[in-house]
């Protein structure tokens, strides 16, 4: 009896998948606690693994204490706003959320390059090595490179997460117009279609949902590089506090960091979902 | 092979149970892979003499553990006491987080990181060796001939919350710049690519960073370096750190390990300081970080080596060491290295060889023990 459940033409209850899809979590979040309540009794004092209180302390002052380098300019009279407004959290994800988006719209070109590879012949003869090959390349170890390039500001962070994620959306959207059927194209044609209709009507827009997809699969190393960039040299964003607070075992205020980011991540990965939803009902 | 055959021609019940087989055979190999690896490592530790585990990172006054390691003179020591140290080398963030995790049991560290890592994190430590300090090894640097007053509303490469910062922040107060200090915009940048970052471009105006990296970045004829830590002599310590549950094992092993350690520290720097063009130590700690001899000995002629016992004793008893680790630990509170939830320097507290302390006296968790010090000095080690 227990071994039907495992059966593959099972029909799991609403309300059970429901229980079910937050078991993991909770066990996570068990284990988290028992690890830091055995801790803090060996050394009251513990920041490897803080206790709940201790990150809701870190919360409490990311979000509604001015970071360090405002605490000149908002005083404790301030409304609140005000202080959400200069507290860290609110900075960082400023800061690191502009490089994402930028960095999010430069890859628009990288689809475009990835379809005209595909589809025609000579910008596939021009491009497409040199793509294969660049993609193997390790972006990080570009990075002196990109620092001189484009100074030490904005533009070297965006443009390493460029650098590391393009190439593999070009190849992936080329692989994707490769398996459009040949036979549409060429229907295309007969009825009359130019070549900006062919790659844009017919293979662009049949595309695009896997694109898509793609895209969301790519958000994970689009924000890694964003970190290594952030990391190695900046004054704001979401990886700079996470290494300035690494210096001193920060974990109070890291823990929390990374649970928002991958709020963060999660939202815009929905964000995408949804729109596909909405776009393509038929894909 | 012969159940499973039977099952396909058996009726449906009895199939489902045989076909269970193959996940109970997997997991049997499983369990009996994880009880032969586990029989293979426990006992290894049990049964022989008490192993210690001291980090150590590039650094020209922590070569020379690798050196000390090599060469048998530790292995020499440890025998003498009858137990077992082994040295592994780390990155230096990587070595603080193993010992603030209690995976090591001894690391060399800074003074400040000394405070602001195993002591803030409630992790009682015990500072038994006075390495050296830094005289010159970390420095701030500067294009086309700028001056302190000139840095407020420029920017500056460093790694942020380090001895970098401090050492920077020393300077400005001894110019009597400290209200402009906040002008300053600082730069997190990482030690690893701070000589391309800093080089590659001419806007860059200053840097604070340490050996080799200031050698490097000073081969640049347009950079000068207007401050350093010989102008703060002694500010900049490199200890080694043992966790004090460590030192006070009850079967007295901790103390023989600081006493095998100490000795074997010493007689390196007796070797270090012995002098002429083929010493082995020198070339040995070189070889390390992979330094040549010659750019090693120029890292340490800016590293103050405690070549004697008796005058890292005689540092750590000096009254001005107390108001050296007072202006750290202040430095400490002020950004914020203490802990968020810290809202007194005392919380930390500092204890001295005369029993004097800095901070509560029930949270003691840095302590300076010379005795294993004063032990080698006096010879009976």
């Amino acid at each position: 009896m227990l071994w039907a459940t495992f059966d593959i033409q099972a029909h799991p209850r609403r309300s059970t998948a429901h229980v079910l899809s937050w078991v993991l979590f909770i066990l996570c979040i068990a284990a988290y606690l028992r690890v830091s309540e055995v801790r803090h009794r060996e050394n009251s004092e513990d920041r490897v693994t803080p206790s709940s209180a201790q990150l809701f302390e870190g919360i409490r002052s990311s979000v509604l204490q001015p970071a360090e380098e405002d605490s000149e300019v908002v005083d404790n009279s301030a409304s609140w706003t005000q202080r959400v407004r200069h507290s860290m959290l609110w900075k960082d994800t400023v800061s690191s959320g502009r490089r994402f988006f930028i960095s999010l719209t430069l890859l628009v070109p990288a689809v475009l390059i990835g379809m005209h590879i595909g589809l025609f012949p000579y910008v596939g003869a021009f491009f497409l090595r040199f793509v294969l090959f660049f993609d193997k390349i390790v972006a990080l170890s570009l990075l002196p490179i990109l620092f001189i390039v484009f100074g030490i500001d904005e533009w070297s962070k965006i443009m390493l997460m460029v650098i590391g994620v393009a190439p593999t959306m070009i190849l992936d959207t080329y692989q994707m117009v490769k398996a459009v059927p040949r036979e549409q194209v060429v229907k295309a044609f007969t009825l009359g279609a130019n070549n900006i209709d062919v790659a844009y009507r017919v293979v662009l827009k049949q595309i695009l949902p896997q694109v898509i997809n793609s895209l969301r699969l790519n958000l994970k190393p689009l924000v890694l590089f964003l970190f290594a960039g952030e990391m190695i040299a900046s004054t704001d964003g979401l990886a700079y506090r996470i290494a300035i607070m690494r210096r001193h075992m920060g974990m109070d205020i890291i823990i929390p960091y990374l649970l928002w980011v991958a709020l963060l991540l999660y939202s815009v990965d929905l964000a995408l979902r949804l729109l596909n939803k909405r776009l393509h009902p038929w894909y | 092979m012969v159940p499973c055959k039977r099952a396909r021609v058996g009726h449906y019940k009895e199939s489902r149970v045989f076909s269970r087989t193959p996940v109970a055979r997997f997991l049997l190999v499983v369990s009996v892979a994880i009880a032969s690896v586990a029989v293979c490592v426990l006992p290894a530790n049990a049964a022989e003499r008490p192993t210690f585990t001291v980090g150590w990172s590039i650094y020209a006054g922590w070569n020379p553990y690798y050196y000390m390691a090599r060469s048998g003179i530790l292995k020499r020591w440890a025998d003498k006491y009858g137990i077992e140290i082994k040295v592994q080398r780390f990155d230096y963030a990587a070595s603080l987080d193993a010992f603030v995790a209690k995976n090591l049991d001894a690391c060399t560290m800074t003074n400040m990181e000394a405070l602001d890592m195993p002591a803030a994190s409630g992790v009682d430590s015990t500072a038994i060796i006075l390495g050296d300090y830094s005289n010159g090894n970390d420095a701030v640097l500067v294009r086309n001939g700028l001056s302190f007053s000139q840095l407020p509303g420029k920017s500056l490469m460093l790694v942020q919350k380090t001895v970098s910062e401090y050492l920077f922040e020393r300077g400005m107060v001894l110019n009597g710049l400290q209200d402009q200090l906040s002008k300053v915009k600082l730069i997190n940048t990482s030690d690893s690519d701070i000589v391309p970052t800093f080089l590659s471009n001419s806007s860059n105006q200053a840097a604070v960073t340490w050996k080799p990296l200031v050698s490097e970045i000073l081969r640049d004829k347009h950079v000068t370096s207007i401050f350093d830590s010989s102008k703060i002599p002694g500010e900049i310590l490199d200890l080694l750190v043992v966790r004090t549950e460590v030192l006070r094992r009850p079967d007295g092993s901790g103390e023989r390990f600081a006493k095998a350690i100490s000795g074997a520290w010493f007689e390196t720097m007796s070797q270090m300081a012995a002098g002429g063009a083929a010493n082995q130590a020198i070339s040995g700690s070189a070889a390390a970080s992979g330094d040549s001899v010659e750019s090693y000995r120029e890292q340490l002629s800016t590293t103050f080596l405690f070549s004697t016992p008796r005058s890292a004793v005689d540092f750590v008893r000096n009254p001005g060491f107390k108001q050296k680790m007072d202006l750290v630990r202040q430095f400490c509170f002020q950004h914020g290295l203490l802990g968020q939830g810290v809202r007194s320097v005392d919380d930390v507290g500092i204890l001295y060889p005369d029993g004097t302390i800095h901070g509560k006296k029930e949270r003691v968790r840095l302590r300076f023990d010379v005795t294993y010090m004063q032990l080698a000095h006096e010879g009976k080690i």
